[in-house]
């Protein structure tokens, strides 16, 4: 039976590295083919099959990387109060690096950027502390990979679906008719 | 064939067992939760970003002083607040319930200062420069021509239901801190995680609505 669910196991590894692969030649084919110029619709093609490429390929590289970690409970609660005291530090850092991080941010609106380095600048910034603040402060860098991998990637790939809409809005925009057109001459 | 418990399968990462994500139902439960709340909070940033592109003016009236200033030590008290809540939920693992309990109070404490400090910003921004979640001052209409309507609702939505999550995760937090000793040390990281996540929050919020439109000129 073991024999069996390690087969599946391969299986299903290699399916998925199959799907990994097809995602990043679309990608490829993308950029080739259009090269970006369709602006921000060919962007967000691109980054959302790298996105699926990467989610694809986690499981198999960590299945042909052969260096899971099994996790030894008894030398865990040997050390329950060392690590205690070593994750009360771990979290003063982390605090640090978070105010350090918006400290950055104040400043960056202070410099005037073009508005949209700036935005991708503090969205990356954000990012980077959302991160922290789930790593360390939410202990998802100390729960099961399983879980964190069931959590991450579903929330990633939610929330970018709301991207979607979004190159639709300065499109919008751009299809206003012109202010100084008053009267629309009536169709005969 | 001899048959195969779920403990005795090989413990790697993806074998479930009895279980899969060594995690309690509580603590599943208010992940599940965090996820959709995000998706609600994702909503309405991606909502205001739609609104503010596809308008052709969008209101920058955000002075250093107050807003700025106000709005940069609010996000300090709340990181703050987590600090606090990280060592409430390492006080309560370790089995010492008063510590827990301070530490828990030290975040409600800076729960309600952020509270606090938004309703000034509020106030100073109704009273002072004339905003309304459905109107914006006259003022503003003639240093902006046409500016979009959807300002107001925009903020005034937004940071509410923000304030909304730190008044409930204040509640939360003191019917946790009350009745401690009958909760465990797994109740106040469910709690703790709530919290983070109202945190976690604001740091898309505070860029997005805030730094995105200081005004220069004060």
């Amino acid at each position: 039976m073991l024999e069996m669910k390690e087969n599946e196991t391969k299986w299903l590894n290699r399916i998925l590295l199959a799907l990994a692969g097809l995602s990043l030649l679309v990608a490829a084919w993308t950029v080739v083919n259009y090269q970006f110029r369709g602006g921000t619709d060919d962007l967000f093609l691109v980054l959302v099959c790298l996105l699926l490429a990467l989610l694809f390929a986690i499981s198999p590289l960590m299945y042909y990387g052969k260096n899971l970690k099994v996790e030894d409970e008894a030398e865990q609660s040997e050390e329950l109060t060392q690590h205690e005291r070593a994750e009360r530090k771990e979290s003063g850092l982390v605090w640090g690096g978070l105010l350090g991080l918006t400290g950055i941010e104040v400043f960056l609106a202070y410099i005037h950027l073009n508005p949209h380095l700036m935005i991708i600048i503090l969205m990356l910034l954000s990012i980077m502390k959302a991160a922290l603040i789930m790593a360390y402060f939410m202990h998802l860098k100390f729960e099961r990979l399983s879980f964190v991998l069931t959590v991450v990637p579903t929330l990633v790939v939610l929330l970018c679906l709301f991207a979607i809409f979004f190159p639709d809005s300065s499109r919008l925009n751009k299809m206003k008719p012109p202010q100084s057109v008053e009267k629309v001459q009536p169709e005969e | 064939m001899a048959e195969v418990r779920a403990e005795t399968l090989p413990a790697n990462e993806w074998s479930g067992g009895t279980l899969p994500y060594r995690v309690s139902h509580r603590k599943l439960g208010m992940w599940l939760f965090i996820m959709s709340d995000s998706l609600t909070f994702g909503a309405l940033l991606t909502a205001y970003s739609y609104a503010r592109v596809a308008s052709d003016i969008w209101p920058t009236p955000f002075k250093f002083s107050p807003s700025i200033i106000f709005s940069t030590v609010m996000t300090l008290v709340l990181l703050s607040s987590s600090l606090t809540m990280v060592f409430a939920v390492a006080a309560a693992k370790n089995r010492k319930k008063k510590t827990a309990r301070k530490w828990i109070l030290a975040t409600m404490f800076f729960g309600t200062t952020f509270i606090v400090l938004h309703l000034m910003e509020w106030l100073h921004l109704m009273n002072d420069e004339g905003l309304y979640p459905f109107s914006l001052p006259t003022e503003w209409l003639h240093r902006w021509p046409n500016a979009s309507p959807l300002f107001g609702a925009a903020f005034f939505g937004i940071t509410g239901l923000h304030m909304f999550h730190v008044f409930t995760g204040v509640c939360y937090l003191g019917v946790v801190a009350a009745r401690l000793k009958k909760f465990t040390a797994d109740d106040v990281e469910v709690s703790g995680l709530y919290w983070h996540f109202v945190d976690l929050v604001w740091m898309f919020v505070f860029p997005l609505i805030y730094l995105m439109s200081v005004d220069f000129s004060g």
